[in-house]
């Protein structure tokens, strides 16, 4: 949070030594803490979600325990002292006992919520981490009318009286922070809740300890190496299933070892979990009631068999999903840590023990379907991201702003109770506002097979590799040009008064110009996130992208304060804000790296949008930093000569590949993946070089060649299991087509299969231009010579308007260019393509041999 | 009352015929089993993009009427089927769709049905791009593909292209899962793009070509032989089967076929001519016989400048030749009157009955600039009278000296006319 710089951080620290128990300080907390009987940890909170289940909001929320009251008059007392707190989170509780300020509805507790805040972004996350520090007075109390700033003292009388949120608590012997995953009870009488076996038993000694165990992938039961027969010698790698299973699929009845008399099996969190006796759940923030006891907010992770499409069959056991789904429970209900990973960690978690799961997709629980779980790594950066932590953030304590500001948004859709279910309705999708709702309903309802159970091949790899998508690693190549921009934005941002400058990047399209910015710019972020870099506002856009030139500006506001004005008073407001008057948005005094791509788009008659923006950096105090991104060299020149000279001092210039550096591309792409023949990356890559040094042509080359591959090996396979010559390697052969395909225009084949009366035409038409010299011929004569020749060579006549028929068709292939087909004779006929091109493909036609001698 | 049982047979196998005319599915079947199709190749690719999540784009190239549509339309009713829940489809069409405030709207409209999401018509174009690229996202995520279908590619090609570019650059983002599938008739019309957004187009071309005779010949059989099940009585099938295959047999068949590929060979224009045949079908007899294709080629083969030719009265045809004479005198323009001066010295030297006033004449001289036998030299000059406006013959010589021989009722003074001209 930008805000704690420098001397809003004094409030923090006032708020410090009020306050008893400070945010990062851990919480030590003893389990014996009085658990009164109404306290008990509920159970039947978290909606059961059977197969059968409908969307059960109201199940969920029927329930009577007696925490509700206090809980809502916590909420009550919230209110009144921070009106910005009608935030939809806290509606989710108060469902079925509605605190009697906000009724509002959701949508206009929304729109109020926007009236209320500043022009900021993180506000609706204020009052959330709010709580322990008393609001800094500058910030919030001019636009919030109901805390005036004389409340001040007597919120902080109250202070003990109200939640306060912790990063990470110490609860019960273990520290559970905000993001982790937990085990928590589901019922409180649960058979043997109370032991908790930290190893498994091998099942067929049932015995724990001693020795390695290896774990079925089918029934997930563990078995020491030296029980199972035949013995391992050690952890089989890949799948691995104990004898038990395997004789179960293969149809053979095989008993399971029983267990010795008078012992009880106990089973391990993860049975239970996956027995739905457990739940699991991840954190998503902590914190302490008025009266003492520790709560938490979770978000529900589901089992396969709970979800409406049940347990799939390429499910695997140890598979969760995650939900949108959140409730608010007690730590006493909190049994232990678990991990739920992503399927990368989950891959390279080879022995993390017995907790492990496996988390990939998302499951809605209104709308009964999944969504994959979107990899953040992947995503550009959010442009106001860099500002959400502190400056120094390296110093010990983080306020717990980014996980809320994660769920704000995600939280939504799950508040909504039936009567906002129905404004869902009303609001459009494609509107601004309903965008927010609307798109929870795409899902799908059943996981496809073919997405999981796919084992890809070499050359399925390398398509997915060579796809233009793909974020490569590593940049190669364009080491000069990165380091250049990298230098150009650090010493605009880190100079303390940041001096307009302008850098002006052109080369031809495919040349890596954005990426590097953008690469260049994640660096930066990275910098920043380990704390050597001051903060700074990245705004990124494109020309193309935009409705009207004028549009950026509006774009530019946005961006920056949040709000949507029309593009005049956008202007009006960035002019302000950069000749050093009224500043917009929180980040005040950041500087601003402006991104515009396709800059020549931006080009209006008296080209005032380019001078605009181009002018702003010259100003004081203007912190602006403009890179601008286009094709052409000398735009600048092509300028007026106000603006050339704003923008003109600063270039570079990104040339095409040459084909080592293409080469070097590709490779870095494939490696590890043994899809390629040397030679026909060689092949590939000089022939893009020679044409045009695009890399993005020469990347979808290969993968077109990829591809013929993958089509030919599938087709053979089809056919025959035989394998035949280069089988499932790209040679040759296959960029080769692959080049033809792109660079070869298909008029000649079109040409070739014309019918008979098309390529007369066509060859009186190159016999005209070489008789007259001049490109342009009449219909009337052509179809004069038409028709001599076919009488001379006994064709059958064809009629006047079938010939004009056919010119008409040719003229709409383009093979011809053709004026409108009404002029009849007086049509003007012109070859689109070298008289050459007609002569090679009419040449030899077998069904008109005489032809040839008019060519 | 066996000849109306016949009948009814007959009509019915008429009603198979033409329902089987008129299913593009049905047409291109053939397809489906052999590998190298444009099908096959289509539908790998596509289904090979919803499976293995990536983006692509291709371009349909080919003449009209050669089953580019109908193609796309058979690989998305098969992914349809092997994918229920996966695929979402945008159609756009470059005649209605070219302006690109409109199209992105529409994709936000075709978007909103189809996933049962309210849809504003006042959104703006910036919310309809948005919610565009964040449907990408939201579908890619749910391993849904969305299809875009853009027909008459080459008009989305016009002006900055502004749709294309956030098209083609919203499939480079990994999330994102979705085929760009333009059909165009224009051979060049990857090269219309605009550089940057050819450099992110992925120029996948699939060429669509004529089929050869060989193809229309079993194209024909495969249409209209009629097999055991189509719930027509047996000994039917056998009788009708024997006499098409004793027709396709005939030489006079092979040229009638031939005559009809030399001017266009495409699928299409075989369909219309095999619905002819058909629709001319002996209902009595109940079978297809020579006759039937003999007429429909005639019927395909109409010359309607000839036909309107033909129904010209005298005084229409002596001002066809007036013009003519005019335009063989090298008079490069010419209007009504020079023409009523030439016509009245016709008159005067032949003295024929053929002698009409002024107005008369004038009246077939609109009569003949509506069928477009005749049409003004320029555009210009639209305020002049229509007497002194230059004007210009459409049709060629060799056009007015065949129907004036086929005209039976035509003075010989006007073949004369034009003998003397012609050959003089």
């Amino acid at each position: 949070m930008q805000k704690y710089e420098n001397g809003s951080a004094n409030g923090r620290q006032t708020a410090r030594t009020l306050t008893p128990s400070l945010p990062s300080v851990t919480v030590h907390f003893k389990s014996t803490f009085p658990p009164s009987s109404a306290f008990l940890p509920v159970a039947g909170e978290r909606p059961r979600m059977d197969l059968s289940a409908t969307p059960s909001r109201s199940k969920s929320k029927a329930k009577s325990s007696p925490a509700k009251p206090i809980a809502a008059s916590a909420e009550v007392q919230m209110d009144l002292c921070t009106p910005s707190k009608a935030t939809p989170k806290r509606k989710s509780k108060s469902v079925t006992s509605p605190p009697p300020t906000t009724p509002a509805t959701p949508s206009t507790v929304r729109r109020s919520r926007r009236l209320l805040d500043t022009p900021t972004k993180a506000n609706p996350e204020a009052p959330v981490k709010a709580t322990p520090t008393p609001t800094s007075k500058g910030k919030r109390a001019a636009p919030s009318p109901k805390t005036p700033a004389q409340r001040e003292p007597k919120r902080q009388r109250r202070q003990p009286k109200k939640r306060s949120y912790y990063r990470k608590v110490v609860y019960d012997g273990g520290e559970f922070e905000v993001g982790d995953d937990v085990y928590v009870k589901r019922r409180e009488d649960a058979e043997s809740d109370a032991e908790d076996p930290e190893a498994e038993e091998c099942r067929v000694c049932f015995r724990s300890g001693g020795g390695v165990m290896v774990e079925c992938d089918m029934c997930l039961g563990g078995f020491h190496l030296r029980c199972v027969r035949p013995p391992l010698r050690r952890v089989p790698e890949g799948d691995w299933s104990c004898q038990y299973c395997e004789a179960e699929r293969a149809g053979k009845a095989m008993e399971r070892p029983k267990p010795p008399e008078g012992k009880r099996i106990v089973r391990t969190a993860k049975e239970k979990l996956l027995a739905s006796d457990l739940w699991a759940a991840r954190i998503e923030s902590l914190w302490r009631e008025p009266d003492g006891t520790f709560w938490a907010k979770v978000r529900w992770y589901i089992i396969p068999e709970e979800t409406a499409a049940g347990r799939q069959t390429h499910n695997l056991r140890r598979e969760l999903y995650r939900t949108n789904d959140l409730g608010d429970i007690e730590m006493e209900t909190i049994l232990r840590h678990c991990f739920v990973m992503n399927p990368k960690e989950f891959r390279d978690a080879n022995d993390a023990g017995d907790d492990v799961f496996y988390c990939e997709y998302e499951y809605d629980i209104h709308w009964h379907n999944f969504k994959r779980l979107a990899d953040i790594d992947d995503e550009p950066e959010t442009k106001e991201d860099p500002s959400d932590e502190p400056y120094n953030a390296n110093t010990d304590y983080i306020s717990d702003t980014d996980e809320d500001s994660e769920y704000d948004e995600e939280e939504e859709p799950t508040s909504c109770s039936l009567a906002r279910r129905n404004q869902t309705h009303e609001l459009a999708a494609n509107s601004r506002k309903g965008r927010i709702y609307g798109l929870q309903k795409i899902g799908i309802r059943k996981i496809p097979e073919h997405v999981r159970c796919h084992q890809k091949t070499e050359l399925e790899k390398a398509k997915a590799t060579l796809l233009l998508a793909t974020l490569p690693k590593s940049l190669p190549c364009r080491d000069k040009e990165m380091e250049e921009i990298s230098t150009f934005v650090k010493d605009a941002i880190c100079n303390d008064q940041c001096l307009g400058r302008c850098l002006y990047i052109h080369g031809v399209p495919g040349t890596g110009k954005t990426m590097s910015v953008l690469a260049v710019m994640r660096r930066l972020r990275s910098e920043f996130d380990s704390g050597t870099l001051r903060p700074y506002c990245f705004i990124e856009i494109n020309g193309l992208k935009l409705a009207s030139p004028e549009n950026i500006y509006k774009v530019i506001y946005e961006q920056l304060s949040g709000h949507r004005v029309g593009w005049k008073k956008a202007l009006h407001y960035l002019t302000e804000h950069f000749s050093g008057g009224t500043r917009i948005g929180k980040q005040a005094n950041q500087p601003i790296v402006l991104l515009i791509d396709e800059l020549d788009l931006l080009l209006t008659r008296n080209q005032s949008v380019l001078y605009n923006i181009l002018d702003w950096p010259t100003k004081p105090n203007s912190n602006l930093v403009v890179i601008g991104i286009a094709n052409t060299m000398d735009l600048p020149e092509k300028l007026l000569p106000r603006i050339s000279s704003r923008m003109g001092i600063q270039r570079l210039c990104f040339g095409p590949y040459n084909f080592r550096q293409l080469q070097e591309i590709i490779i870095s792409r494939l490696k590890g993946i043994n899809a390629f023949e040397e030679q026909a990356i060689e092949f590939a890559s000089r022939k893009v070089a020679a044409m045009s040094g695009d890399a993005r042509r020469a990347l979808e080359i290969c993968r077109r060649a990829a591809e013929f591959a993958d089509y030919r090996t599938k087709q053979s396979g089809q056919a025959s299991l035989t394998c035949n010559r280069g089988d499932g390697v790209v040679c040759m052969g296959d960029i080769e087509a692959a080049i033809q395909e792109v660079f070869q225009a298909p008029h000649i084949q079109v040409m070739k299969n014309c019918p008979k009366f098309g390529k007369v035409i066509l060859v009186a038409m190159v016999h005209e231009l070489y008789k007259s010299g001049l490109g342009e011929v009449m219909f009337d004569k052509l179809a004069s010579t038409v028709f001599s020749w076919c009488h001379v060579n006994r064709e059958l006549l064809p009629g006047y308007d079938t010939l004009l028929k056919i010119c008409c068709k040719l003229g709409e292939s383009k093979i011809i260019l053709c004026e409108e087909g009404s002029k009849h004779k007086l049509q003007k006929l012109q070859l689109n393509y070298p008289s050459d091109d007609v002569t090679f493909a009419l040449k030899e036609s077998p069904d008109l041999p005489w032809l040839s001698k008019y060519l | 009352m066996a000849a109306a049982a016949a009948e009814s047979v007959a009509s019915q196998a008429q009603a198979v015929l033409r329902a089987r005319l008129c299913d593009p599915s049905f047409v291109h079947s053939a397809l489906r089993s052999s590998p190298d199709t444009n099908y096959s190749k289509l539908k790998y690719l596509v289904s090979s993009s919803v499976s293995e999540a990536c983006n692509n784009s291709v371009l349909l190239l080919g003449p009209r009427g050669c089953g580019k549509a109908a193609v796309v339309d058979m690989v998305l009713d098969d992914l349809k089927k092997e994918h229920p829940d996966a695929i979402s489809l945008i159609r756009l069409n470059g005649m209605l769709h070219s302006d690109d405030n409109c199209a992105m709207k529409e994709i936000a409209r075709q978007l909103c049905l189809e996933h049962q999401l309210s849809f504003s018509k006042m959104a703006s174009s910036d919310d309809n791009t948005e919610f565009m690229i964040d449907m990408l996202r939201e579908c890619g995520l749910a391993h849904k593909t969305i299809l875009f279908v853009l027909e008459e590619f080459d008009l989305f090609a016009q002006g900055k292209q502004r749709l294309l570019y956030s098209l083609l650059d919203a499939m480079q983002s990994l999330t994102s899962q979705a085929v760009v599938i333009g059909v165009s008739c224009r051979l060049d019309a990857d090269q219309l793009l605009e550089k940057r957004v050819r450099s992110r187009f992925s120029h996948r071309k699939l060429l669509f070509v004529p089929s050869s005779m060989d193809d229309i010949q079993r194209l024909v059989e495969h249409l209209l032989m009629l097999a055991k099940d189509s719930g027509l009585p047996a000994k039917y099938i056998t009788d009708y089967n024997a006499r098409l295959t004793n027709i396709f047999g005939d030489k006079k068949f092979k040229g009638i076929l031939n005559s009809l590929m030399e001017a266009d060979p495409t699928t299409s224009n075989i369909l219309r001519f095999l619905f002819r045949a058909v629709s001319y079908m002996d209902m009595e007899s109940g079978f297809l016989s020579m006759e039937n294709f003999v007429s429909a080629l005639s019927s395909m083969q109409r010359q309607p400048k000839m036909d309107s030719l033909l129904d010209l009265s005298i005084l229409e045809l002596y001002i066809l030749v007036c013009m003519y004479r005019l335009e063989d005198k090298e008079q490069s323009s010419y209007n009504f009157t020079s023409i009523m001066k030439e016509y009245r010295s016709i008159q005067e030297a032949y003295k024929t009955s053929d002698k009409y006033a002024s107005t008369v004449c004038f009246r077939a001289f609109e009569h003949l600039l509506d069928r477009e036998l005749i049409s003004f030299a320029d555009s210009k000059g639209r305020n002049q009278a229509l007497e002194y406006r230059p004007v210009k013959l459409l049709i060629s010589s060799r056009e007015l000296a065949q129907s004036l021989k086929l005209n039976t009722t035509c003075p010989a003074v006007l073949q004369k006319l034009l003998d003397r001209e012609r050959y003089m």
